[in-house]
């Protein structure tokens, strides 16, 4: 099987090589062979149950947590396979952050839940540790709204606040690469708004790859859109090419609203 | 109010008076059920308020900073229970100290392996069962095997390992119980910013399970500092007349504490006066009540704070 690749000039950041995930026997994943280009906005689109988030969520691994899911084939960041038995899940999700679909503030302050990466991967303390913490919160555009409260909950903040202190927890690992499941679809429009904003914004500097249920919003924030359904890549390409111009009756069919 | 027709074809029932007549029914249920409930759980409160209430009415008149800190006197007939708060309160800060980490721990074990593990499930219900055994049957493990194996005597220190193992199960079940009430998306978040799973458990489980443990294990201390058997033939000494002394050699003494004071002084009329019994049955409920009302403090306390 070839490995789609969006375009040829692109650096890689991580590419799948003929990924299957199972759950309890069942295939979600059927051997998928995919790069996501560096330091670009990469957007995952199709199907409830087309295996979009199982696919996001072998990337760091955190497909693990799920009992009965067995994964197979390989996935490469820096040369490695992440699936290898002598990888370091530690090390692999500093490197490949992740934000879920409902924002998941731990219950504690805004700066300890942003401080607790950086203080357990890299031992920062005191002075250094505030600088990055500040630092993650400008990049995740909540500091101007936290800065006097950093002391309060996190869980205090609204829907949004909460899912970009999730964003700013993340960079403040410094990972490279993002992992972003539905970061919006419980938000409200204004929230959205802001979250895709800064999804832009961040994938000038990190390699992004988000899984959305919305098309628009693939197409606003994403410069690559794979699509996939039934579990198999079906298109794969620059986003604008593939919206304007499907290749595959199925993504024509799909991002004109015939099914999804 | 005009009418809105109905869509055409509904079969031809007087729908109206058969709903009527639904809701009827509904509300008279609904009538009687709340009667019911209101009414039982009323009886339930009134009860515990009941025997707080005669308990205080009967024994505030001997509560006297002498009553709390003298030892009696004159053959028991007179003086205070000192020995005995001091006692029980002993007991109890003894089993706190070796009684948390064990359950604490075992809780851990077995939210964290409890479901994968045939081992682990065989344990959960063998603690389950350990803490529903009657107490006296702790008491009798203890006086066989630390009295009489270890050959600690009836002293503090067997008393306080019986207590402990009076405590655990349930400090096991709480914590266990805690644990797993922690939202999975929370132990995904810190799994997902590459914490390992200890500190997933440390940084952000326990902080959140806290509250509900720490409960637990004041719930469970109330419980053993109001129990008589446990301590009846490991730790306990009824005639006290001497004021207690702290050191090393307390805990090879047998100590005085009120759930024991209470028992023998009321099977032993005529020596101890009544006024005595019910001063010592209102201090070791209020005891029990400040426990009580300590842990539920603890728990709002924490609970407001970032959650």
């Amino acid at each position: 099987m070839t490995t789609v690749m969006a375009t040829s000039t692109q650096k890689t950041a991580i590419e799948t090589i003929d990924l299957t995930v199972s759950y309890g026997g069942k295939p979600a994943l059927k051997g998928v062979s995919v790069a996501f280009p560096e330091n670009a906005v990469t957007a995952l689109i199709g199907p409830s149950g087309c295996g979009k988030s199982t696919l996001l969520r072998a990337l760091n691994r955190m497909n693990d947590r799920i009992p009965d899911a067995e994964t197979r084939g390989k996935v490469i960041l820096n040369g490695q396979d992440i699936y290898d038995r002598r990888m370091n899940l530690t090390r692999l999700r500093r490197e490949v952050g992740m934000v879920f679909q409902k924002p998941n503030p731990f219950p504690m302050s805004i700066f300890e839940n942003v401080a607790l990466g950086p203080r357990l991967h890299y031992g920062l303390r005191g002075r250094a540790l505030q600088e990055v913490v500040e630092d993650a919160l400008r990049k995740a555009a909540l500091w101007d709204e936290v800065k006097d409260d950093l002391h309060k909950s996190g869980l205090a903040l609204s829907g949004g606040q909460q899912q970009r202190l999730c964003i700013a927890r993340m960079l403040a690992v410094q990972p490279r690469i993002l992992l972003m499941d539905e970061p919006c679809s419980a938000l409200d429009p204004i929230s959205t708004q802001k979250i895709e904003e800064l999804i832009i914004e961040l994938g000038k500097r990190y390699t992004v790859i988000v899984v959305t249920h919305n098309l628009q919003q693939a197409a606003r924030i994403s410069h690559y859109t794979g699509f996939l359904m039934y579990g198999e890549v079906i298109e794969w390409g620059e986003t604008a090419e593939l919206f304007a111009r499907p290749k595959r009756p199925e993504t024509e069919d799909y991002i004109r609203g015939r099914f999804g | 109010m005009m009418e809105l027709t109905r869509a055409e074809g509904t079969p031809a029932i007087d729908w109206e008076s058969l709903a009527a007549r639904q809701d009827a029914r509904r509300a008279r249920k609904n009538a009687l059920l709340t009667g019911v409930f209101g009414a039982v759980g009323l009886a339930t409160v009134l009860l515990v308020f009941a025997l707080v209430a005669i308990i205080a009415y009967k024994g505030a008149g001997t509560i006297s900073w002498e009553f709390l800190t003298q030892p009696p006197r004159e053959g028991m007939s007179a003086g205070g229970v000192g020995p005995m708060i001091l006692g029980s309160l002993l007991l109890m800060l003894g089993a706190f100290v070796m009684a948390t980490p064990l359950g604490v721990f075992g809780g851990v074990c077995l939210a964290e392996y409890g479901e994968r593990s045939r081992l682990m499930r065989l344990m959960h219900a063998s603690v389950a069962a350990l803490a529903g055994t009657p107490p006296i049957v702790y008491g009798l493990f203890g006086l066989a095997i630390f009295v009489l194996k270890f050959q600690f005597g009836v002293s503090l220190l067997a008393g306080w390992c019986t207590l402990t193992l009076f405590c655990v199960p349930a400090i096991v079940l709480t914590t266990e119980a805690a644990l797993k009430t922690v939202p999975a998306a929370l132990i995904d978040g810190g799994l997902a910013l590459g914490l390992s799973r200890w500190q997933t458990l440390w940084r952000i489980a326990l902080p959140y399970a806290l509250p509900g443990i720490l409960t637990g294990i004041i719930l469970s201390l109330g419980r053993a500092v109001g129990e008589a058997t446990p301590v009846l033939f490991t730790a306990s000494v009824y005639y006290t007349t001497a004021e207690m002394t702290l050191g090393w050699d307390t805990l090879r003494q047998p100590v005085a504490n009120l759930p024991y004071y209470l028992a023998e002084g009321y099977r032993q009329p005529g020596v101890v006066p009544e006024r005595l019994i019910w001063g010592a049955c209102l201090t070791l409920i209020a005891l029990t009540l400040l426990l009580n009302a300590g842990a539920i403090l603890i728990r709002s306390r924490m609970r407001r704070r970032y959650l």
